[in-house]
């Protein structure tokens, strides 16, 4: 069965709340995908459609075409479609072969409309991530 | 229900995606489509989970037909008269062996759920979950493949328009040569043969996928049709309206002297 590494979602902010089963519960949800070097993988301004976490090889952040950051293994990207599948904020494309583990918004939204203690696990790690930038 | 089906027997487009229900009854009718099998969204889905289960199902009917394989998606919601998925899930052709399936497979799960596929389905006022079935088929490998309307989409005249080019049908969908352009009229007489600029073809490789080769320079501007061929795509277009109902837009090509049916689906724009 495919699935994310637990260990690299409990380190990501929306799911610090989370449980270990709970957290083997959103993992479940990931599938693999590839890209090859060069591809684009996610575009600033287009429909948002899933999450992803690197499993293997690199990737980099652009904004308004402008370079932001390198990704590495373990590192996530795409996390707001999560919740509102609204547009892209950053461009981020695959530096090298890329193996990444990735959840769809349609795969996700049951899971949290099921469990009332996950979503609301979600929320105080929402309210968490706000309260820290707003003090930024 | 099966979640895994004969082509032939692909009846539910709920299920299978209209494309291999429509392919499905293709068959049924004795039109001439290579030969396939029909995977749901789910059990596409379970694939792309890595469901061994679902493999195995999967691998079940598929092995027989060997290799090579074109994978194509058939998802619900596609090809429908009101909007055409047309370059927004994939197709993959030359897939080399069911042991090469499961990738596939999974490849074409994430083409449906891409941010573009997202967008489109947003664009169009599809708010519903991507479902996408697969359709397996034997891969030809054709002389000659292309499109064909059974209309005119640019006039909206009662004629068959046929673009037409060397080797894989993906050259002409994909615009990368300047096709052959014929009109046929509806009793079948030619009435216009223009030769294109055929630069490229696209062929299958024996280890699997496709390559771009250059055409042999008498061939590029050659007409690559000839007039008994012509008169089989007319006949073709007559049974597809019998079949499917007006006003189709269909991917056909030929190999070894037998022209194949590839897809038809409803033309969604057409002169007014």
């Amino acid at each position: 069965m495919s699935g994310a590494p637990i260990d690299v979602l409990g380190r990501i902010a929306l799911f610090a709340e989370l449980d270990d089963d709970e957290l083997e519960r959103v993992a479940r949800l990931f599938k693999e995908r590839r890209f090859s070097e060069g591809e684009t993988i996610i575009q600033q301004g287009s429909g948002a459609a899933a999450f992803f976490v690197i499993d293997s090889g690199e990737a980099t952040v652009f904004v308004d075409g402008k370079e932001q950051r390198v990704l590495k293994p373990g590192d996530h990207f795409g996390e707001m479609a999560l919740i509102d599948a609204g547009t892209r904020t950053a461009t981020v494309s695959a530096s090298s072969d890329l193996a990444c583990s990735g959840v769809t918004f349609w795969d996700f939204r049951p899971l949290v409309e099921e469990n009332g203690v996950i979503g609301w696990k979600l929320l105080q790690s929402l309210i968490e991530i706000y309260r820290s930038e707003r003090q930024q | 229900m099966s979640e895994v089906v004969p082509l032939i027997e692909a009846l539910d487009s709920a299920l299978y995606g209209s494309k291999a229900a429509g392919l499905g009854q293709a068959l049924r009718d004795g039109l001439p489509v290579p030969p396939g099998v029909a995977l749901t969204g789910d059990v596409v889905d379970a694939v792309a989970s890595r469901d061994e289960q679902a493999m195995r199902q999967v691998m079940e009917l598929v092995r027989p037909l060997g290799g090579p394989l074109a994978v194509r998606s058939s998802a619900v919601d596609e090809d429908g008269a009101g909007a055409s998925f047309a370059g927004q899930h994939l197709t993959l052709l030359n897939v080399s062996s069911a042991d090469q399936l499961a990738p596939a497979l999974s490849e074409i799960w994430w083409s449906a759920n891409s941010d573009s596929a997202i967008t489109y389905r947003q664009r169009v006022g599809l708010f519903t979950r991507p479902s996408v079935g697969v359709v397996v088929q034997v891969l030809v490998s054709p002389e000659t493949a292309g499109v064909m309307f059974t209309q005119n989409p640019v006039t909206g005249a009662d004629e068959r328009v046929i673009e037409a080019s060397w080797g894989l049908g993906e050259a002409v969908v994909a615009g990368l040569v300047i096709p052959d352009h014929y009109r046929v009229d509806r009793a079948g007489n030619v009435l216009e043969r223009t030769a294109g600029r055929k630069s490229i073809a696209i062929r299958s490789l024996p280890e699997g996928g496709t390559v771009e080769e250059g055409v042999a320079p008498e061939l590029v501007e050659r007409l690559c049709l000839e007039e008994d061929q012509l008169a089989e795509l007319s006949h073709l277009a007559d049974r597809c309206e019998e079949v499917y109902g007006r006003a189709r837009d269909i991917e056909w090509a030929v190999a070894d002297g037998t022209l194949y049916l590839l897809q038809c689906r409803a033309v969604t724009t057409s002169a007014p």
